[in-house]
């Protein structure tokens, strides 16, 4: 396996930009939490000028890693609920929603999972991703590390894969 | 009516996050969902109806009356009209 393309999202961003200056065409982004926004992204730039982008496919996995998952989000949500609660906000009070969106975006039908870990750890995220590859299906994979702190504060960093 | 049209429109572009929309961009008349029109999804509905009772407190009985109230911008207007309580 080996790194084909990297991605890193800086810290405090603005990410409506970031969509406008990539001419990104996906109106739901904008109702995307911060952690989905930053996931959405890494994968747009991974794979920005594919010509087979929107191809379905079933070799590709996307497999997310972060500390904090949806935590800001689910503040967000939980200031909401004095009032009215907000089914948007509520969407996204679950972490692995961000391989979903990715995966519907791409139209792929692989293995999709987030996982939550006490610290940035490359090994065990390695060896999930070897595990991703043992099927016989699998050829590549985006990975990410992103660890959402708050609107304005994270860690993005994504990888493709290939075998 | 025209007024309350546009306080909707306004007031829906908010609550659904319709990035770079203005009122005028949607139609009075234009479905809400499906491919046409707006293209809104079951999440918004729910938005919808808890942008109602918020702002005029209506609260609809079942999602079969919301299908009939959020045909378009100017059903839920007349809607509203008929049976607002503030």
């Amino acid at each position: 396996m080996r790194i084909a393309r990297s991605i890193d999202i800086p810290s405090g961003a603005t990410l409506s930009n970031l969509y406008r200056e990539h001419k990104i065409e996906y109106p739901k982004f904008f109702k995307m939490d911060t952690l989905c926004k930053l996931g959405f992204l890494a994968s747009e730039l991974l794979l920005e000028g594919d010509a087979d982008r929107f191809e379905p496919r079933e070799d590709r996995a996307v497999l997310m890693f972060s500390r904090n998952g949806c935590m800001t989000n689910d503040i967000n949500y939980e200031k909401t609920m004095a009032d009215y609660p907000s089914p948007s906000l509520f969407v996204y009070t679950l972490p692995n929603i961000i391989t979903g969106e990715v995966a519907i975006r791409n139209k792929y039908k692989g293995e999709t999972s987030a996982f939550l870990l006490e610290e940035y750890d490359e090994g065990r995220m390695w060896a999930v991703v070897e595990e991703a590859f043992q099927d016989s299906v699998t050829t590549s994979a985006i990975v990410g590390w992103i660890d959402c702190r708050s609107e304005s504060e994270w860690t993005c960093k994504a990888y493709l894969i290939e075998r | 009516m025209e007024d309350l049209i546009k306080e909707l429109k306004l007031s829906i572009i908010e609550a659904l996050n319709l990035e770079g929309m203005t009122p005028d961009d949607i139609d009075d008349n234009a479905p809400l969902f499906g491919d046409e029109g707006l293209g809104l999804d079951s999440i918004d509905v729910l938005e919808l109806l808890i942008l109602l009772e918020k702002n005029y407190g209506i609260r609809l009985a079942s999602p079969k009356e919301g299908q009939k109230v959020f045909q378009s911008v100017a059903v839920i207007a007349q809607y509203v009209t008929d049976n607002r309580t503030k």
